[in-house]
């Protein structure tokens, strides 16, 4: 199948590896996708992404408060047995560095895993119907446009569910899609 | 949590798994608190050599441990 992505399918796919890998995550998930697409490089999907009124910081705000990785939070319970208040320090530090910077450290989020990081369940999905909805369009490529379709079908994690929150469907992403890839043939 | 468990809390800290916890947490602020600050001094032009003077650790040590940040 990955003979058939597009150079920039690609770069995403190494994108979303570096992604998971940040945030200290045993396998690429489809929310891992998601965070590459709007992190700043304007592919496709990027470009369709912004039409519809997402960006990064959105995305990976989302995920932070999803938080299903890294090592548990400091407890506030524990250290207040040393007379410490972490509500008081997280405040303090907030004041410095702004809101959530104590939970955006790599510290906070745990150890990085080395070497190859596996695809999820649901992010292998998101690829899969990356090719159905390529083939659905008679697109002779898998290009990020159609990983984000891909990751727009229910049960493939929580992107779906990013993008949903921020009124992105199916249907309607289509069409964006398909104007936007004609347009290219065309020019 | 209120004064009360907090003495409470205090008290029973020869119970290991309190202890134990509390460092644990300790550590992890610890090491948050740390990262910010290095980000901080890399970000205002601060050399490694300066920050490991601050931070009493060798400048290998702090270079070793924040390098893979990228700055």
């Amino acid at each position: 199948m990955f003979e058939r992505f597009s150079h920039e399918a690609r770069t995403l796919v190494v994108f979303a590896q570096e992604k998971a890998r940040d945030r200290a995550a045993k396998s690429i998930r489809s929310e891992h996708l998601l965070a590459a697409m709007v992190s700043g490089r304007p592919d496709p999907a990027a470009v369709v992404l912004k039409s519809l009124g997402v960006d990064g910081a959105v995305v990976d705000a989302e995920i932070d408060r999803l938080r299903p990785d890294g090592s548990p939070p400091p407890d506030a319970e524990a250290l207040a047995t040393l007379g410490i208040d972490l509500d008081e320090v997280r405040r303090q530090v907030e004041e410095a560095f702004g809101p959530g910077a104590l939970e955006r450290t790599r510290a906070a989020r745990g150890r990085a895993p080395r070497g190859h990081i596996p695809f999820d369940r649901g992010a292998k999905k998101v690829l899969e119907l990356a090719l159905r909805e390529a083939l659905r369009l008679k697109h002779n490529f898998i290009g990020t446009e159609h990983i984000l379709l891909g990751m727009l079908h229910s049960e493939t994690g929580a992107a779906q569910q990013i993008l949903a929150s921020r009124g992105v469907g199916l249907d309607a992403t289509r069409v964006i899609v398909d104007e936007l890839v004609r347009g290219r043939q065309a020019g | 949590m209120t004064d009360a468990t907090k003495v409470a809390a205090a008290a029973s800290s020869r119970d290991p798994a309190v202890g134990l916890a509390a460092v644990a947490s300790l550590r992890v602020l610890l090491e948050s608190l740390e990262e910010l600050q290095v980000t901080n001094a890399r970000a205002q032009g601060w050399s490694w050599q300066q920050i490991a003077e601050v931070l009493r650790v060798s400048r290998q040590a702090v270079h070793k441990k924040y390098r893979r940040f990228g700055f």
